[in-house]
């Protein structure tokens, strides 16, 4: 099976340098973008198998992520997860509504956060996984 | 000297004689507004001899007799007298008289007429050794003896010369010119002078009453004036009187600059027109009359308006005024709070301002604060979970406690933003299915880490099969996280912290206690442990770690579960932290779908989704999986899929209690089997679908179906799961 593809989107450089090294740990290729415009953009190359998204981003929040890859056809089918600072209690219903996957409030649990991604990204749907032998 | 008490003069067989009729006795009726009796101020006033001069002067003008006004001792507050020789003769030639009586021509017997006088209370008269005759009349006010008139030095007879010259001898005159003016004298007989001394006596106890009326009237006019004065110059207050029928009769000063209507144009009509016009449509005049009415007075805060339309928040205190159980109308004050009413809004609005303002202060902190605590954790867990090569043991030791320092900051962050949420009302809990077994064994896992750095032994000791509770796992575990750290905290070196269920009050609470071997807390801190930042200073304990939100926010959480948390201690021997929370109960659960309309669909069945699978017992992930699966085909409101009513090893069996008809189930069991076939391609579940009725309608519906229903669902699935009496249920292979 290919390398699944992940692009995180996020202002935080830092994060971006621990996650994608975690990521690549796990065999994932991943890809990062910084702001929201560029996030549509590098989106629309790449089409990544799954996006993680901060809502607090330079030039138009997550929420306008969202809502522009639910608008893009090429982008419509990729699972988000959301991954911010912000307040669950306001923003986990908003953020599922807009077509989020699942919401993770900073810092996330590692290991709830590693199986979120494995879900969206379809891998738990094969039994085998949970099955034993 | 003699004195004898008043003989009757009978002027007629039939009449009352006068002294009966102008009996100063019926003066008892007199209202007496003031108290006479020690008001020595009235008393001066009305024996004002200024005042009395001239009717006595009259009547001693008339009746050719000297007068005399005197207090009820008998001192002479004044005289008057016609130009009688005799008297003038012997008052010119004596010095002084000192007490004695005037009206005696003696110098050294006191005059007893007046003290008999207000004794008997009518006339008495007085005739002396020169045949000279005085009477004495009482001055009486109701109950109150004031004085006395004497009227007198007149002869009764023909003066008698022997004693005349005895008279004349004693005051120094000569007997000559006594004896001539004395025979100048007409004599008046007894009857006479007994019948002008009742005509005094009416006529002096009817000028006295003349008087005290004036002097009331004087007084009343006084306050009245006064009063007036008053009303009219509270210039801030509006106040005002109506009559029954709520129109306006009295109208102040203050009412006119604060209503804006002069009190020419508003007395007469009726109040209302100071409401709002929809004040007035909703009745609120009438209303608040009748409040006052019924309850003495109405006090209102409101929009008023003035003569010229514009609108003032007013406090309005209306009065009822009453007069022997009837109403004679109304007294109202209005004051005008606008002012008042503006700042308390200003106030108001500043306070929200500034809570606004904190919590987004908060908010934002936390916000900024977990950026890099998100970075560090990163880095950190890659460390440690190897990402970059396999660290030394004391690396991994290292990094093990900033991993620690890292959670401990999380937590601190996630109470701030807790904090603003209290405060703000948002913070909220969301219950469910709940077993605290494993929740607590989890828990203590979690902090044993914390509890090794200070050799301090966790324990558990949870009764076997406490029921399921009803409540939000994560925050209980927050609560019990926040407990067992707190007693941690305490806890000496070496001692122990045990987690423990003991029996609740209500058996529909579950109690949790978390017990440490720590310092205690004196009875004046387990007031305030829970309070907002309190932390408890104590000699033994220098170090201080958190900040203090922790048994604030517990405290909270289980009030919002509806238990409540206590703290039992002792100081030196350890605390108890207990807190209740809800147990689970099937009814409540059920009693949102067994609706009486739900149930009209036909009847409620139990349906058992098994999916025993495979080889070998399932795993817990993929039960969860299969949960959520099943979730997405129940109809909310009208099914409800069961929480895993086992506390053992995971059970492939999962329960919906279904509001359906015959039809309704087939629906449900193609699209339970559809989903999980989307679910499961490799069809290895192999998912057997039963179902059982519980309750056919229609029938009688009410809270003790709902919990025979719940009671027959445990009893049911409590069979199912040990595999008894599946015969009943009715089985279909998929």
């Amino acid at each position: 099976m290919a390398e699944k593809k992940i692009l995180i989107i996020d202002d935080d450089q830092h994060l971006l340098l621990a996650l994608t090294a975690r990521l690549k740990a796990k065999d994932y290729r991943v890809i990062c973008a910084a702001d929201a415009i560029s996030a549509i953009t590098v989106a629309r190359r790449e089409v990544p198998d799954l996006v993680i998204l901060d809502l607090g981003l330079p030039a138009g929040d997550g929420f306008r992520v969202l809502e522009r890859m639910r608008d893009l056809t090429d982008l419509v089918a990729i699972p988000v997860i959301v991954l911010s600072a912000r307040d669950p209690a306001d923003n986990k219903k908003r953020a599922l509504d807009a077509g989020a996957v699942a919401f993770f409030q900073k810092p996330p649990d590692n290991h709830e956060f590693l199986s979120a991604i494995r879900h969206a990204l379809g891998e738990t749907v094969a039994l085998s996984t949970f099955l034993r032998t | 000297m003699t004195s004898e008490a008043s003989p009757r003069v009978d002027a007629s067989e039939d009449l009352p004689p006068a002294s009966l009729i102008l009996s100063p006795r019926d003066s008892g009726r007199l209202r007496e507004s003031f108290d006479l009796e020690t008001s020595a101020t009235l008393q001066g006033e009305l024996l004002d001899f200024s005042a009395w001069s001239e009717i006595l002067t009259t009547y001693g003008r008339t009746m050719r007799v000297a007068v005399a006004l005197t207090d009820s001792q008998g001192q002479i507050l004044g005289k008057c007298h016609n130009a009688q020789p005799v008297w003038q003769l012997v008052h010119d030639a004596a010095r002084s008289w000192g007490s004695g009586c005037p009206f005696c021509l003696t110098t050294h017997v006191p005059c007893t007429a007046v003290a008999e006088a207000l004794k008997t209370g009518g006339a008495v008269m007085v005739r002396d050794q020169a045949g000279l005759t005085h009477v004495a009349v009482p001055l009486l006010l109701g109950k109150l003896r004031l004085g006395a008139i004497i009227a007198g030095q007149v002869f009764d007879r023909y003066p008698d010369p022997l004693l005349l010259r005895r008279v004349a001898k004693e005051f120094g005159v000569s007997a000559q010119r006594l004896w001539e003016l004395a025979r100048e004298q007409r004599p008046v007989s007894d009857a006479i002078l007994q019948a002008s001394g009742d005509l005094l006596c009416a006529l002096g106890n009817a000028f006295l009453r003349q008087r005290y009326g004036a002097i009331l009237e004087a007084k009343l006019a006084e306050t009245n004036g006064r009063f007036r004065l008053l009303v009219e110059g509270v210039r801030d207050h509006a106040l005002f009187t109506m009559d029954p029928t709520g129109r306006v009769t009295s109208w102040n000063g203050g009412a006119e600059r604060l209503l804006g209507y002069a009190e020419a144009e508003i007395v007469g009509q009726n109040f209302s027109c100071i409401f709002t016009r929809e004040d007035i449509q909703n009745h609120v005049p009438e209303k608040q009359l009748n409040q006052a009415l019924e309850e003495g007075r109405a006090e209102n805060e409101g929009w008023r308006v003035r003569g010229n339309r514009n609108r003032f928040w007013a406090n309005v205190n209306i009065t009822a005024v009453e007069n022997a159980g009837l109403a004679r109308g109304f007294a109202i004050i209005v004051h005008d709070v606008t002012e008042q009413r503006k700042i308390a809004t200003v106030l108001e609005e500043a306070r929200q301002e500034r809570e606004c303002l904190q919590e987004k202060l908060i908010s934002h902190v936390s916000h900024e604060l977990r950026t890099p605590l998100t970075a560090i954790y990163l880095f950190t867990t890659n460390l440690l979970d190897g990402v970059f090569g396999d660290l030394t043991p004391a690396q991994h030791e290292h990094l093990t406690f900033a991993l620690d320092n890292v959670k401990q900051l999380k937590s601190m962050v996630g109470d701030l933003l807790d904090i603003t949420r209290v405060e703000t009302h948002k913070l909220t809990v969301d219950p469910q299915h709940l077993s605290l077994a494993k929740l607590i064994d989890d828990v203590l896992s979690t902090c044993l880490t914390n509890a090794a750095v200070k050799n301090i032994t966790l324990r558990s000791d949870v009764a076997p099969g406490i029921p399921f509770i009803w409540a939000d796992p994560a925050r209980v575990r927050q609560i019990l996280i926040n407990l067992i750290d707190n007693g941690i905290k305490f806890a000496s070196a070496g001692g122990n912290v045990t987690v423990a269920t003991r029996p609740a009050e209500n058996e529909s609470f579950l109690c949790l206690s978390v017990s440490d071997t720590g310092c205690g807390i004196s009875r004046e801190n387990r007031e305030i442990v829970f309070d907002r930042l309190s932390q408890v200073r104590s000699t033994a304990e220098a170090s201080r770690t958190g900040l203090g939100l922790g048994l604030f926010i517990s405290r909270e959480l289980v009030s919002l579960h509806g238990g409540r948390i206590w703290v039992e201690s002792e100081l030196g021997h350890g605390s108890i932290f207990c807190f209740t929370l809800p147990v689970f109960s099937l009814a409540k659960l059920c009693a949102h779908v067994l609706t009486a309309p739900n149930l009209e669909a036909g009847c409620v069945v139990l349906i058992a989704v098994e999916v025993a699978a495979v080889e070998g017992a399932v795993q817990a992930d993929l039960l969860l999986e299969i949960r959520k699966v099943l979730e997405r085909c129940i109809r909310p409101g009208l099914d409800v899929l069961l929480p895993s009513m086992s506390d053992a090893q995971p059970v492939g069996t999962f329960f919906i209690v279904a509001c359906t008809d015959d039809k309704g189930f087939e629906v449900i069991a193609s699209r339970l089997v559809r989903e999980l076939q989307n679910f499961d391609s490799a069809s290895k579940l192999k998912p057997v679908i039963s179902s059982t009725t519980l309750l056919l309608a229609p029938g009688p519906f009410g809270e003790e179906q709902i919990a025979d229903v719940a009671a027959r669902v445990e009893q049911l699935v409590q069979a199912h799961l040990l595999g008894k009496e599946r015969r009943k249920w009715l089985k279909r292979k998929f």
